[in-house]
């Protein structure tokens, strides 16, 4: 039942290259302003942290909700994303 | 152990391996959310798992209880919240659990819908526990709901001698005693016999409220009861073939 939004399915779509924060599934405006002030500003950065975190979800999530308040599905949508991501071009 | 903010990296790995706590490598960005994690395993630890079981006697319930709360992972929660909140699961279950085990026979539904005794209590649960879970351990017989609803109606007529169901004439009349006796074995069987509409059979089972019958006095009586059944059922055929024999 999870389906994937435009956003997701435009970001596992290529590689992120220098695509900005806000172009991860989840995270709007609001959550990517918050992750640029803790110095996360480029996708590519999240992916990092992603990284180190060893995909593990709840981990992730954690750390997400943590760092700019994102609610489970904002969290959930962050991590599919960069999972699915990581599936195809890691 | 209040400053976790002053420990090494190594020191804070160790104590997530400790807690068994899965995590990556410690780095800037990672520290706080582990340092976070340590401090809320360390609150978790701190508050031990001291339900004293108010008025329980079930022992076998009670080492249930401890083991999945050290786990820490809801392994039979039906608790709303899935994360690790395995105290707060534990306290309702003591309550319902409480009634649940000082009236085998007057199981009121609600408690067991929320938790089913396997050990136990070999017979009777009510209803909904079984359309919402199956168990296959202790019941042999089949968790259809038609049936429950007949046995419900057993067991509760077990110990209250009203039974107005013999005075009319049922077929079924005998088959709650059947069921009765029968509670913990199948439940197969029919008895054709009883059609023949015979005996009004009052197998007493007084049993003191709160204690099980032992199993092998059921078995007894239910011999008795189909030696009887079967007794009659012989004397009626005699009775029906003799006039033909006569009209001949």
């Amino acid at each position: 039942m999870s389906s994937t939004s435009q956003k997701h399915k435009e970001f596992v779509a290529e590689p992120m290259g220098e695509k900005l924060v806000n172009a991860l599934a989840g995270i709007g405006e609001v959550l990517g302003k918050r992750l640029e002030e803790k110095g996360f500003d480029k996708a590519y950065v999240v992916l990092g942290q992603f990284l180190v975190l060893k995909k593990d979800e709840e981990l992730f999530r954690d750390w997400l909700k943590d760092t700019c308040g994102a609610n489970v599905k904002q969290q959930g949508d962050c991590y599919g994303c960069l999972r699915e991501w990581c599936d195809s071009f890691l | 152990m209040a400053a976790l903010r002053n420990k090494s990296d190594q020191e804070i790995k160790d104590l997530l391996n400790e807690y068994g706590i899965k995590h990556g490598p410690l780095v800037d960005t990672t520290r706080p959310l582990y340092e976070k994690k340590l401090k809320e395993a360390m609150a978790k630890a701190k508050v031990p798992v001291t339900k004293p079981s108010p008025d329980r006697t079930f022992y076998r319930e009670d080492q249930e209880e401890v083991t999945y709360v050290t786990y820490q992972t809801p392994v039979r929660s039906e608790g709303p919240s899935g994360d690790g909140k395995p105290y707060m699961r534990s306290r309702p279950e003591y309550s319902e659990r409480d009634r649940v085990d000082d009236k085998p026979y007057s199981r009121s539904r609600p408690e067991y819908s929320e938790r089913d005794r396997v050990d136990d209590k070999p017979y009777s649960r009510s209803r909904p526990e079984y359309s919402e879970r199956d168990r296959v351990d202790d019941k042999p017989y089949s968790r259809s709901r038609p049936e429950y609803s007949e046995r419900d109606r057993v067991d509760d007529k077990l110990y209250s001698r009203s039974r107005p169901e013999y005075s009319s004439g049922r077929p079924y009349v005998d088959e709650p005693h059947v069921y009765n006796t029968l509670s913990s074995s199948s439940y197969s069987k029919p008895t054709p016999v009883v059609k023949s509409g015979g005996g009004v059979v009052k197998k007493e089972n007084t049993t003191s409220s709160g204690r099980l019958i032992p199993l092998w006095i059921q078995f007894l009586v239910f011999l008795i009861l189909a030696g009887f059944l079967y007794f009659i059922f012989t004397n009626m055929e005699s009775a029906e073939s003799s006039p033909f024999n006569r009209i001949q």
